[in-house]
């Protein structure tokens, strides 16, 4: 199947063809989930946030005015429903494997145990900066989202998110240094 | 392009590539999406978008205390300034804008802020005031005659309706939005 555009997706799946909306569920289910998944802390929540955020988005595609800007839009239902979702937990204490890869079937290499720690030290840390600071550090840094974009996805201003970040980085900074010493 | 703020260092780099590593969710996720895209229906497009409904989920007894707290608004306004309208109940002077009042109990709330059409949804734009215990929040507007979309913006991250706005829709990236529609003078 030739790979069609977010664009082209929308209007075909609004045209009647609903199963075209799994094209966009495919192209923008893994970053969806990465960003969920570090917010929220563990695989369960994030899988829910990320499947009533699809549902949603299938819902008010017809108000997706931008349709060449789908991941934006999309991206915008997902955060608001994190912040909505009811089932946040500490990150510490659990046992999760989304930091894992998934090898490929020809190179099953598995991680090493001080791949592991690791994971699970960063983890650790991240779960411990307050949850908007997690999130302004997570758009940035990890996504990669430009200040007006996650200004027009939190609805909070500039200049807020950028003191978010800078503090998200303080903490994390000194936190990674403590478990370096702590070892 | 790292800005002044960002002040990465090779530990946080390492972080943010692991952090980017993260794989995605479980095998059959699509499926179980489509299954409840399929349960869903098609997406209502046109004149049947007018049709379909809308669920808000609220808490009753936050319906009721928001209710209550609007309605003593609405007669407290009505005794002091004659003329004055609210988010609930609004009526045009004469003049061509209305002042309206928008309030919402949020205790426990650090800041209440109001977004909408009419302030561009800027969430720093129209900040709200709390009451001394700090549990209602009001802020009064003027707006022109018309239907106006708004909602609030709780600690500038929750995005919250109007619980006792009569009217609700889907807003543009999902979230519900409340409406107000302020009526001209004839």
């Amino acid at each position: 199947m030739t790979e069609i555009t977010d664009q082209e997706a929308i209007r075909r799946v609004l045209a009647g063809e609903r199963e075209v909306f799994g094209v966009l569920v495919g192209r923008h289910r893994d970053r969806g989930f990465r960003y969920a998944m570090h917010l929220l802390g563990n695989a369960e929540d994030a899988e829910d946030a990320l499947q009533e955020s699809f549902l949603r988005a299938f819902r008010s595609l017809r108000r997706c005015r931008d349709p060449e800007r789908f991941q934006s839009w999309f991206f915008r239902i997902l955060v608001n429903r994190c912040r909505t979702s009811g089932g946040r937990r500490k990150v510490r204490g659990e046992r999760e494997t989304a930091l894992v890869v998934d090898p490929p079937a020809s190179t099953a290499t598995s991680p090493t145990a001080d791949d592991l720690a690791w994971r699970e030290s960063i983890r650790e840390a991240l779960g411990r900066l307050p949850v908007d600071q997690r999130e302004a550090f997570l758009l940035r840094h990890v996504e990669g989202v430009g200040y007006e974009e996650m200004r027009a996805l939190t609805g909070t201003g500039v200049s807020a998110l950028k003191m978010r970040v800078k503090r998200a980085c303080d903490m994390l900074r000194e936190q990674l240094r403590d478990m370096d010493h702590a070892d | 392009m790292p800005t002044e703020f960002d002040n990465l260092d090779p530990r946080l780099e390492r972080m943010i590539a692991s952090l980017r590593e993260a794989s995605g969710p479980g095998p059959g996720f699509d499926a179980r999406v489509m299954a409840r895209v399929r349960a869903a229906g098609s997406p209502p497009t046109g004149w049947r978008w007018l049709l379909a409904p809308v669920t808000l989920r609220v808490r009753p007894v936050a319906v009721l205390a928001t209710a209550a707290l609007v309605a003593l608004a609405v007669i407290g306004t009505m005794l002091m300034r004659e003329g004055a309208t609210t988010a609930t109940v609004a009526t045009a002077p004469a003049a061509p804008t209305s002042v309206v009042r928008f309030v919402i109990a949020a205790p426990g709330a650090v800041r209440v802020n109001l977004v909408g059409g009419f302030n561009d949804w800027d969430a720093e734009a129209t900040p709200l005031v709390a009451s001394a215990d700090r549990g209602v929040w009001t802020v009064e507007v003027p707006l022109p005659a018309g239907r106006h979309e708004y909602a609030f913006v709780v600690d500038g991250r929750e995005w919250r309706p109007d619980p006792a706005a009569p009217e609700s829709v889907d807003g543009e990236y999902g979230a519900p939005n409340s409406v107000v529609t302020v009526v001209g003078s004839s």
